[in-house]
C-alpha cells in the first residue's frame, strides 16, 4: 500500500502538496482499521499541519515520517487520564460502609448484560459482595439472562455473594435501580451492578428514561458499553449519550460516561479502531476489553498492541 | 430514513454536476472524492469503495469520450450503477413454497439481532396467512429460550425449545419433526451468535445445519457495524450457503454501509430491514428502486431504464 511513498528519500521540506496524497492513503488506512471517518481525518490534519515545512530526513521515507508523528498522538488518546482502578473506589466506598454503585449503558445487543456479568465474577473473585439488579425491563429475557448468570456466578464461586434483584418486567427501571440500591445497602451488599436496556442513541423517551435513572440514583461509575465491531456510529452513539445525560437531566451538574467497555473485541481481528474512536469522542478510558462470551473473557486496555494493529499494514 | 444522509450527500455531489458548465477530469474526481468519503462515513467497505471509484474512472474515461457524448449523463448512470451494484447482487430472493415445510435458519454475529428479527419474519409470515413456528436452537446464551418464548407468546407464534436439552441440532431436528408432523408451512430455526475466529462456534452451525436441512439460510447483520463486516460475511458465506441477508438497528442514526457491503461478501440480497425492537418494525427491502429513492427519483428517475 506505501510502497511508492519510499521513493521520495531526497532531503527537502515538505509542502501540502508532497503530504496531501499521502495522507490521503493514511486516511484510507486507518478507515479500513474501523477509526471513523471524523477522528481519522482530525488525526491527519494534525499531522499534515505539524509536518508541513518541516525538513524531511535524506534516509527517512514520507510514510516512516508520518506514522512516527501519528504514533504519540494516537498513544495519547489511548491513554486513560483518569484512573481506572475500580477496587481502589470500591474499596474506599466499603470503608465508608455504603455500596459501590455501577451503571452499565448501551445501544442493544452490544454485551451489556454479558459484561456486567464478566465483571461480577471479577468482583467475587476479589471477595466482594455484588448485588446485581435488573433495570433492563423491556427486553424479553432479559431478566432470566441474568438469573440464569446469578446461578452460574454463585456456582462457580461457592460461598460467594451474588443475588439478584428484579421487580420483573414493564416496571420503572430508576425505581428498581434505587430499591436495589437501598436492599444492597441494608443487606451489606459491596457492589451494585445495574444492568439497563439497550437502547438507540436517538431514542428520546429511551434517553430521557435513562437520564432519569441516572439522576435518580446517582451511580458512582457509569459504564458505556459499545462493541468493537461498530463503525462510524461509534462517534454518534458516545456523544448522543452524553449530551442525554446532559440535556435531560434536569440538574445543574449532569453526569457524563465515565469509562468504557469495549467489547467482542475478540470478533475484530486487527480492525481495532473502534478503540480510537470511543476514547477520541469521549476522553474517558477504556476500563475493560471484552474478549468472549466467558466470564474469564474480560481484559485490560493493552495501548501499545492497539497502536501497533492500527499502524501496522 | 435509512442512507438518506448518504442520498442527500451523493445528490448534492450529483447536482454540482449540473452547476459545472464544463465537465472534465477534475470535476469527475471532485464528485467521487465527495461521494467516497460519503460512502466511507457510512461505513462501505473500503475495497469497495476503491472499486466503484475506479469503475467509474473507467467507464467515464475523458480521453475516450466521444464528442456526442452527454458526460454528465454518462456520469449519472455510471454513479447509479455502480450503487445499484453495492446493494443488488442480482439474484432474486428466496420463495417459500406454500402447502410444504420451508426451513429457515438464522445465523449471525452475536448480539445482531436474529431472535428479535426471528419473530418478525414469523409474525410477517402468519399475517399473510401462512403457519409459522419458531424453534428456539441456541442452547449457548443465558436466557435465549426465554427471550425466544416470551417473543413467540407475544405473537401467538407456536415455538419449541428446552431448558434442559443442551445439543442444538438435538433441538432443532426434535422441533422440525414435530412441526413438520403438524404441518407448518414456515420453520423458522434462532441460533444463537457466532464469529469467524471462534473455529468450535462455526462447527456448531454447521451441526445444526446438518440437522435441520435449512431451505433457506438467512444472515442477519447489525446495521452499525463498521470494516469487520466483509470479512465476518465471506466467513458465514464460506460455512453455508447464505441465501439472504436481514440488516437491523436502522431505526436509529446508522446508515448501514457496513452490512450493505455483506451483500457483496455474499452474493446475497438484503430482503428487510429492521427497523425497532417491536415485533412490527420490519420493512420489506428492494435494492433498486431503493437507490433510486435515495438519489432522489426526479433526478435520476430517467436513467432506470436506460
Ligand atoms: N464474541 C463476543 N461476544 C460477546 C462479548 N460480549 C458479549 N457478547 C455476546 O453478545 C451478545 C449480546 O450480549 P448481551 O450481553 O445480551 O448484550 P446487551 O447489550 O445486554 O443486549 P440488550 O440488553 O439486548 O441491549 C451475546 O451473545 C453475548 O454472548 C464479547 O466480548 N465477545
Ligand atoms: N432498535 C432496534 N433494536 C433491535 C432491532 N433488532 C434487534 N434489536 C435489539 O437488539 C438487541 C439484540 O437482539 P437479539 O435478537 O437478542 O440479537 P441476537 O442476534 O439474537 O443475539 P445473540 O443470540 O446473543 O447472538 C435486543 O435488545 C433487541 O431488542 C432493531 O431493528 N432496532
Ligand atoms: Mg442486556
Ligand atoms: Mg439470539
Amino acid at each position: 500500500l506505501f510502497s511508492f511513498f519510499q521513493n521520495l528519500t531526497a532531503a527537502k521540506t515538505l509542502t501540502r502538496e508532497d503530504l496531501d496524497p499521502m495522507m490521503a492513503k493514511m486516511r484510507e488506512h486507518m478507515i479500513n482499521k474501523n477509526v471513523a471517518s471524523d477522528v481519522a481525518d482530525h488525526l491527519c490534519q494534525s499531522v499534515t499541519e505539524s509536518l508541513t515545512g518541516s525538513k524531511l530526513g535524506k534516509f527517512t521515507s514520507l510514510m516512516k515520517t508520518i506514522k512516527q508523528n501519528l504514533e504519540p498522538s494516537i498513544r495519547k488518546i489511548l491513554t486513560p487520564r483518569t484512573s481506572t482502578d475500580l477496587l481502589r473506589d470500591i474499596f474506599s466506598a466499603q470503608n465508608s460502609g455504603r455500596p459501590y454503585t455501577i451503571t452499565f449503558v448501551g445501544v442493544n445487543g452490544v454485551g451489556k448484560s454479558t459484561n456486567l456479568s464478566k465483571i461480577c465474577f471479577w468482583l467475587l473473585q476479589n471477595n466482594l459482595k455484588v448485588l446485581i439488579a435488573a433495570c433492563d425491563t423491556f427486553r424479553s429475557g432479559a431478566v432470566e439472562q441474568l438469573r440464569v448468570h446469578v446461578r452460574n456466578l454463585g456456582a462457580v464461586h461457592p460461598g460467594s455473594t451474588v443475588e439478584l434483584f428484579d421487580r420483573g418486567y414493564g416496571k420503572d427501571p430508576a425505581g428498581i435501580a434505587k430499591d436495589a440500591i437501598s436492599y444492597a445497602a441494608n443487606g451489606g451488599f459491596d457492589v451494585v451492578l445495574i444492568d439497563t436496556a439497550g437502547r438507540m442513541q436517538d431514542n428520546e423517551p429511551l434517553m430521557r428514561a435513562l437520564a432519569k435513572l441516572v439522576t435518580t440514583n446517582n451511580p458512582d461509575k457509569i459504564i458505556f458499553v459499545g462493541e468493537a465491531l461498530v463503525g462510524n456510529e461509534a462517534v454518534d452513539q458516545l456523544t448522543k449519550f452524553n449530551q442525554a445525560l446532559k440535556d435531560f437531566s434536569g440538574v445543574r451538574e449532569p453526569r457524563q460516561i465515565d469509562g468504557i467497555v469495549l467489547s467482542k473485541f475478540d470478533t475484530i481481528d486487527d480492525k481495532v479502531g473502534a478503540a480510537l474512536s470511543m476514547t477520541y469522542t469521549t476522553g474517558q478510558p477504556i476500563l475493560f476489553v471484552g474478549t468472549g462470551q466467558t466470564y474469564t473473557d474480560l481484559r485490560r486496555m493493552n495501548v501499545k498492541s492497539i497502536v501497533n494493529s492500527l499502524l501496522a499494514k | 430514513m435509512v442512507l438518506a444522509d448518504l442520498g442527500r450527500k451523493i445528490n448534492n455531489a450529483l447536482k454540482s454536476l449540473t452547476a459545472e458548465s464544463v465537465i472534465d477530469e477534475a470535476v469527475l474526481d471532485n464528485i467521487l472524492r465527495e461521494i467516497c468519503a460519503a460512502l466511507l462515513e457510512s461505513d462501505v467497505n473500503v475495497k469497495l469503495v476503491q472499486n466503484l471509484r475506479k469503475n467509474i474512472k473507467q467507464i467515464v474515461n475523458f480521453e475516450e469520450l466521444g464528442r456526442g457524448v452527454n458526460k454528465r449523463r454518462l456520469i449519472e448512470k455510471s454513479i447509479f450503477d455502480e450503487l445499484c451494484r453495492l446493494v443488488d447482487p442480482g439474484v432474486e430472493p428466496y420463495k417459500p413454497k406454500k402447502g410444504k415445510a420451508n426451513i429457515i435458519m438464522f445465523v449471525g454475529l452475536q448480539g445482531a439481532g436474529k431472535t428479535t428479527t426471528c419473530t418478525k419474519l414469523a409474525y410477517h409470515y402468519q399475517r399473510k396467512g401462512w403457519k409459522t413456528c419458531l424453534i428456539a436452537a441456541d442452547t449457548y446464551r443465558a436466557g435465549a429460550f426465554d427471550q425466544l418464548k416470551q417473543n413467540a407468546t407475544k405473537a401467538k407464534i407456536p415455538y419449541y425449545g428446552s431448558y434442559t436439552e443442551n445439543d442444538p441440532a438435538v433441538l432443532a431436528a426434535e422441533g422440525i419433526e414435530k412441526f413438520k408432523k403438524e404441518g407448518f408451512e414456515i420453520i423458522i430455526v434462532d441460533t444463537s451468535g457466532r464469529h469467524k475466529q471462534e473455529t468450535a462456534l462455526f462447527e456448531e452451525m454447521m451441526q445444526i445445519a446438518e440437522a435441520a436441512k435449512p431451505d433457506h439460510y438467512i444472515f442477519v447483520m447489525d446495521g452499525t457495524i463498521g470494516q469487520a463486516a466483509d470479512g465476518q460475511a465471506r466467513a458465514f458465506r464460506d460455512a453455508v450457503p447464505i441465501g439472504s441477508i436481514i440488516v437491523t438497528k436502522l431505526d436509529g442514526h446508522a446508515k448501514g454501509g457496513g452490512a450493505i457491503s455483506a451483500v457483496a461478501a455474499t452474493g446475497s440480497p438484503i430482503i428487510f430491514i429492521g427497523t425497532g425492537e417491536h415485533i412490527h418494525d420490519l420493512d420489506p427491502f428492494k435494492a433498486r428502486p431503493f437507490v433510486s429513492k435515495m438519489l432522489g427519483m426526479g433526478d435520476i428517475g430517467g436513467l432506470i431504464e436506460t
